[in-house]
């Protein structure tokens, strides 16, 4: 220390005019994806596909084989084959297809998520114009989505108009469903059927839901989405639980039980397709909910 | 036990609030950054709010604040407006006015602006995603507060009347007298006769006199414990009546005396009110910025004057660690003193720098010590300028920083001296005084997506509020 030069000093290096210092932050902060655990097939998984496989694969065999069979016995029998196994191919082939692109539409729906959750305004804003187009109550808000400058306004946007009147109706669906399984648990001779009744129409509340948002989910589709929908239940704030336990135990009573009869445990079931008609309209929107 | 019954009352209202924020994993923090004057509190608190929003998204700016939350930071986001009656802290206009070309530094802040942001972060414990799926993830609300510095000091004279805090300003204005308008001011009190009437017009000349007087010793002499603050920085309504008073060698009395001190009582009245005991009266946690390369190379009066301000901030502030404090949960958990602009100097030389701080503000700290209050000395950047470079002077090899100099828009390698562990010996203030020159930020994106660049800005936050990830 003794020996270092004694006060501060500047030391211009060149005289013209230099360049900003560029620390390359952006690069330098950008986040880095955790690795990628390899995804393994499960033994049961690998026995499925195998079926899969054989059962297709041999049926195309022996199809082919059956077709040139036919071509075999005359012209007109090898046509007439050919043209059964490419329509039902065809048809096979098409509804796989359609399954697919069911579930790449709720895959879409985490895009556009994930876009507004990171507040990547060009991703959120080309999704929700994506969305917008294929959803009619959202159509006429395209030029104001094109316009917006930050995901806060895109989220408004969407909010205050489509979104609320998606709620509305997803809530009116819920109703409809409601007051079709209060009246069939009511009236119904056995809990097991009252259990399927209620599966069915959850099922297809859900699958209504999620057309009102745009969405055309195949069977592939409606399984991640009653899956997401039950994961969102789990997360129903605690008050919709304490309402949900407080009317189970009003109707539930021994008092109104006896008024009521079965009754009682259909209202129970119109207040669960009640809540999920809520929940899976939360599943669908494409904006991640308001913490 | 506080003396204003109103004012405990609230610490109670306030202390079981804040017991059932905890209990429900929903904290709410005022983090009160205090600094004197051209410490960087506006830049800190542009970074520090650029930052974590861009920590929330995901960026990897703020690595060691992240290792604190263990990785449970899910986002952040600005708090939207309600109906606060105070302007709101403008952190866009801030970052786009650092990344324009040509960049502008923050000015001098001339009012009060606040901001809220929220960190929402996954409960902690292997059953913290559940209890989170129940009752919510946990949130922290962090408040900030920017201010101008200068009324920072106003804070020691809380407790003083106007002759006592005439007789300590007269002192420490003599330490100034190699300043003219020192000399003037000094010249003209002390030939005021002991019974001087209330005339309006001396008190106006006496005002004037003063007012240049602490403007040089502020830009003149880096001198910061400069009183009242508002004669610096009026504020939006500009200068009042109020503020025209200064100190009087013989303060008590009638006449001129009895007018000054009113109106010290007055101004000492208004300071409390409507500054103090809003922000000041009670917070949680505290960043203390200290520009201590600016005190040094402005030498040694103003470095003794920097470090007196400090104590004297931090003898009128309210630590807690008394029986009521405990009974109503009041009292700050955690400051962080912090040496700002620490990319001034080579990376070998900011632990002296912090160290230096340490000794600095070990008055400040002993007194936040002896309340329980955890401490800790960073050496930090809000803003990093330059890069580590080696200079050669009189044909040795030393190292310096180099960065772009905000005036000329020249590239430039600066030599800061060597930074003394300690408060230096007389022979260190030879070289006399030296203004750091201004740097220019660097390349930055002005919509602030990525954060800034900063040097120990994580450290810090994760010594200030890390404990209540």
């Amino acid at each position: 220390m003794s020996d270092a030069p004694k006060g501060p000093r500047i030391i211009v290096e060149d005289a013209a005019v230099a360049p900003r210092l560029d620390f390359q932050w952006e690069q330098a902060v950008v986040p880095v994806a955790a690795p990628k655990v390899p995804s393994r097939w499960s033994g049961l998984g690998r026995a499925a596909a195998g079926a899969a496989v054989l059962g297709l694969g041999l049926a195309a065999l022996d199809a082919t084989n059956f077709v040139i069979d036919q071509f075999g016995r005359g012209p007109v029998q090898g046509w007439a084959t050919a043209g059964v196994v490419v329509a039902g191919f065809g048809l096979l082939a098409s509804g796989a297809w359609r399954e697919v692109r069911g579930l790449f539409s709720i895959r879409a729906v985490e895009r556009a998520r994930a876009a507004f959750a990171r507040e990547d305004l060009p991703a959120a804003r080309a999704e929700a114009l994506r969305w917008a187009g294929g959803v009619a109550e959202a159509a006429s808000l395209q030029p104001a989505l094109r316009q917006a400058g930050s995901t806060g306004e895109l989220r408004a946007l969407l909010e205050g108009g489509p979104l609320l009147v998606l709620d509305a109706q997803a809530v009116a669906l819920g109703r409809a469903a409601a007051v079709q399984s209060f009246a069939v648990t009511a009236v119904s001779p056995s809990p097991g059927l009252d259990a399927l009744v209620f599966t069915w129409r959850g099922v297809r509340l859900v699958r209504q839901v999620a057309a009102l948002h745009g969405l055309r989910p195949g069977l592939l589709g409606t399984m991640a989405l009653l899956r997401r929908t039950l994961l969102d239940a789990a997360t129903v704030a605690a008050t919709d639980v304490a309402v949900d336990a407080a009317a189970r135990a009003l109707l539930s009573n021994k008092l109104l039980e006896q008024f009521a009869g079965e009754a009682a445990a259909g209202a129970v079931a119109a207040r669960r397709m009640l809540r999920l008609s809520k929940v899976a309209a939360e599943a669908c929107r494409i904006v991640p909910p308001t913490p | 036990m506080p003396v204003d019954p109103l004012g405990g009352l609230n610490d109670v209202l306030r202390g079981v609030e804040k017991l059932g924020r905890d209990l429900i994993g929903q904290p709410r923090i005022r983090l009160a950054v205090t600094g004197l004057t051209r410490a960087g509190k506006t830049v800190f608190i542009t970074s520090l709010v650029a930052n974590l929003l861009a920590a929330g998204r995901g960026r990897r700016t703020l690595p060691l604040f992240e290792a604190a939350a263990g990785g449970r930071l899910r986002s952040v986001r600005l708090v939207p407006s309600a109906s606060e009656a105070l302007p709101r802290f403008d952190v866009e206009a801030h970052l786009a006015a650092l990344a324009a070309d040509p960049p502008a530094w923050p000015g001098r802040t001339d009012d009060l602006s606040t901001l809220e942001l929220t960190l929402e972060l996954d409960r902690p414990g292997a059953f913290g995603g559940m209890l989170g799926s129940l009752i919510g993830s946990r949130t922290v609300t962090l408040e900030l507060l920017d201010y101008p510095g200068e009324w920072l000091l106003d804070l020691p004279m809380l407790d003083q009347d106007y002759a006592a805090w005439s007789a300590e300003t007269l002192r420490r204005l003599r330490r100034g007298e190699r300043a003219a308008s020192v000399r003037d001011f000094l010249a003209w009190v002390e030939a005021l006769p002991a019974g001087a009437t209330a005339d309006e017009s001396l008190a106006r000349r006496g005002h004037a006199l003063y007012r240049d007087a602490l403007r040089e010793c502020r830009d003149g002499l880096g001198f910061r414990f400069l009183q009242p603050g508002r004669v610096l920085n009026p504020g939006p309504r500009g200068e009042t009546p109020l503020l025209w008073f200064f100190p009087l060698p013989y303060p008590s009395g009638g006449g001129l005396a009895s007018l000054m001190a009113q109106r010290h009582a007055a101004y000492v009245a208004a300071q409390r009110a409507e500054f103090f005991e809003p922000f000041f009266r009670r917070f949680d946690r505290q960043a203390v910025l200290v520009d201590v390369l600016g005190a040094l190379h402005a030498g040694q009066a103003a470095f003794e004057d920097t470090a007196e301000a400090l104590a004297a901030i931090a003898a009128a502030l309210r630590y807690g660690g008394g029986w009521w404090d405990w009974l109503v949960g009041a009292g700050v958990a955690r400051v962080a003193f912090a040496a700002t602009k620490a990319d001034h100097v080579p990376g070998r030389q900011r632990d002296a720098l912090a160290a230096l701080l340490g000794t600095l503000v070990a008055a400040p700290q002993g007194r936040a010590a002896e309340a329980g209050v955890a401490t800790s000395v960073h050496a930090l950047a809000s803003l990093r300028c330059t890069e580590d470079a080696v200079a050669t002077l009189d044909g040795r090899p030393v190292a310096a920083v180099r960065g772009t100099l905000l005036a000329t828009g020249q590239s430039a390698k600066v030599y800061p001296g060597e930074i003394p562990l300690r408060p230096p010996e007389p022979g260190f203030w030879e070289h006399g005084f030296f203004e750091m020159p201004e740097f220019q930020p660097p390349k930055l994106d002005a919509a602030g997506g990525s954060g800034v660049p900063h040097l120990g800005l994580d450290a810090l936050l994760a010594a200030l509020i890390g404990d209540l990830l």
